[in-house]
């Protein structure tokens, strides 16, 4: 336990303000081919020509990848999971977002590249657009996703439900029913460095990936599935990663290297461009969360219906899963005895999302914390008075069946306000997470435990 | 053509509108300034050209001929870093180290155009251009203010070990 509490240097400190820390970017190979792309131009489209002959006729060119070059070329980043794949590689037939990749390019120089992308002839047919998640269930959408606008694949379920207890029990008890709708919007990342990827053909057979990645066993597993071949055929070097915050989870460079390395049979090198981050790297979702709380007059939180909307984007990729972690969040960190969740992740024509910073969690606990404080000011109720009574203690149990043995959402409640100067009534100040009892343990919660087994 | 880089000088095959940054990166192979945007806009790139901070993405080769560039690996090296270097170091203000070298650069640059302490306001004009995505900045412009009133020492704001108690220090750590 020697550092526990002590301040440490960083041990990449030192690097770092020398500026001798070795990024993907910094790392050199002889000679090294240059990487680009050629994204679509729109939002939803079918691809009605695509023809490479004349960028491979350009001086520099060595090696050009469409769909027809990957092995194989639909994947899913949660397949290891069983989820399902859903999303080429290379786009195939259709396009379903602006930037999806289409074909790449690796030659002599970056501008020999980008001179071969603007010269692969290429014609699409435009086709209707869908971007508000709030429409994704309307039949009379445009329809995005091979699987509707609805990933289908929650069990026996379209979309990730929590039930517990009595729902309606708990409405026709309520004094007030709260109602909310929150819309956390899309973010993105914006790491200093952009997405870059250097691939290597080893003269072993191996292929050596310098991954910016920040989820190193995933892009292994994702690269070897495109490519079909066994893990020991790579070799992924990761190291110092320029920022992530979550839009470094998805493989998106690494798989397109390696092939057209394994081409080209030279190393080649894929640095996006900032205006490519923007478009094309995979943003933090945006949601539609709606909320009722059936509550009482002192301010007893008796039964919550929630519905979420999440944007995917155009493909699943992590999505299944960070509505899964916010379905487990949905009622915050406080106990509520009945429950109906339903979380539905939406196919839309925006760039596909994933993790930033507490993926799938941040949106809930934004709507769960702001809707508590919509129910204290309509209860007329301190808020602090109704998170505390309401806060998990042990013996209560989570939305999906967990009995909490030692919750600290009283401790943490306590400790924020006081780091924020908010001087408590000496009656909150004294709670603890101990199992419920007096006026802490209401009738609907005796009854809750008893199913549980736990408690009076 | 010529520049001088760190001191040294190289004779450069670069053509004369290549961006600096190039030069610097695939010619010279000095890779402290990153190609963060190359647009001008997030401050990755900076180096000083006759001790004024520029941005080398935006700066062709012909406009610096014969002048003097600075780069980070120019101020201090890992056994005697510079001022503003053992600064960021000790007070965190490096985190995945991608802004760093712009950060450090133009810091370096308003700490000599001053001659002496530079207060926050100072720090927050002269670091406007440059984006850090990790710290937050506080932890940074903290780090240039300590450096501009010669305070580089680790910080200790962790009460002094007791008597007896196990030295949690790493050896030779600086902190």
């Amino acid at each position: 336990m020697k550092a526990v509490g002590a301040r440490l240097p960083r041990y990449d400190g030192v690097g770092h303000v020398t500026g001798r820390t070795q990024y993907v970017d910094d790392v050199r190979v002889g000679r090294t081919l240059w990487v680009k792309a050629l994204r679509s131009p729109h939002h939803h489209a079918a691809i009605t020509k695509l023809d490479t002959s004349k960028a491979e006729a350009l001086k520099g060119v060595r090696a050009i990848i469409t769909a027809a070059d990957v092995p194989r070329n639909v994947y899913g980043h949660l397949e290891g999971l069983g989820v399902p794949g859903d999303e080429p590689l290379l786009a195939d037939g259709e396009v379903r977002y602006k930037g999806q990749p289409i074909a790449a390019v690796a030659a002599e120089s970056e501008e020999a590249a980008q001179a071969a992308v603007e010269v692969i002839e290429i014609a699409f047919e435009e086709k209707p657009t869908l971007f508000d998640i709030r429409l994704a269930l309307d039949p009379e959408a445009p329809q995005i996703h091979q699987w509707g606008n609805v990933y289908p694949h929650y069990g026996p379920y379209n979309h990730r439900r929590v039930r517990k207890g009595d729902i309606d029990w708990a409405f026709e008890q309520a004094d007030t029913i709260v109602e909310g709708v929150y819309r956390p919007q899309a973010i993105e990342q914006m790491p200093m460095e952009t997405q870059v990827c250097l691939a290597v053909p080893e003269a072993s057979g191996r292929l050596t990936i310098y991954s910016c990645t920040q989820a190193m066993y995933f892009s292994m597993g994702v690269v070897a599935a495109h490519l079909e071949v066994p893990l020991n055929k790579l070799k992924l070097v990761g190291g110092t990663v320029g920022g992530g915050f979550g839009g470094k989870v998805d493989t998106a460079s690494d798989t397109i290297c390696a092939l057209l390395a394994l081409k080209a049979r030279h190393a080649v090198k894929w640095r996006w461009t900032r205006e490519e981050e923007f478009l094309a790297s995979s943003t933090r979702a945006a949601w539609h969360i709606e909320i009722a709380d059936a509550v009482t007059s002192d301010g007893w939180i008796l039964g919550r219906r929630m519905v979420t909307l999440h944007d995917s984007g155009a493909y699943a990729r992590f999505s299944p899963y960070g509505v899964t972690k916010h379905a487990f969040h949905h009622s915050g960190a406080y106990t509520i005895p009945n429950l109906r969740f339903d979380g539905f992740v939406c196919f839309t024509n925006r760039v596909p999302t994933t993790a930033m910073r507490g993926f799938g969690v941040t949106s809930v606990s934004f709507a769960v914390e702001t809707h508590l404080t919509r129910v204290a000011s309509v209860l007329g109720i301190d808020p602090w008075e109704l998170r505390l009574r309401n806060a998990n203690r042990i013996g209560d149990t989570s939305g999906n069946g967990v009995v909490m043995h030692d919750p600290s959402t009283v401790a943490v409640t306590l400790a924020a306000a006081e780091r924020v100067g908010i001087e408590l009534p000496a009656e909150y100040r004294q709670m603890t997470s101990d199992a419920r009892s007096g006026e802490l343990l209401p009738e609907h919660l005796v009854a809750q435990q008893r199913l549980n087994g736990e408690g009076a | 053509m010529t520049l001088i880089v760190n001191g040294v000088e190289h004779e450069i095959s670069s053509p004369s509108l290549t961006a600096l940054l190039h030069v610097l990166r695939e010619e010279l192979e000095i890779m402290s300034p990153k190609a963060g945007c190359q647009q001008g806009g997030c401050g990755t790139c900076t180096v000083l050209v006759d001790g004024e901070p520029r941005r080398s993405c935006l700066t062709p080769l012909a406009t610096v001929e014969g002048a003097t560039i600075t780069t980070l690996e120019g101020l201090g090296q890992a056994e005697e870093l510079s001022p503003v270097q053992a600064a960021f170091h000790n007070r965190y203000a490096a985190q995945c180290g991608f802004c760093t070298p712009g950060m450090i650069v133009a810091a370096t640059a308003l700490i000599e155009r001053k001659g002496g302490a530079v207060d926050r306001d100072e720090v927050l004009d002269a670091l406007g251009g440059h984006y850090c995505r990790c710290t937050g900045y506080v932890k940074i412009v903290d780090a240039v203010m300590a450096a501009s009133r010669g305070e580089v020492e680790p910080v200790a704001d962790l009460p002094a070990p007791e008597e007896g108690e196990p030295d949690v220090l790493v050896k030779g750590s600086p902190a």
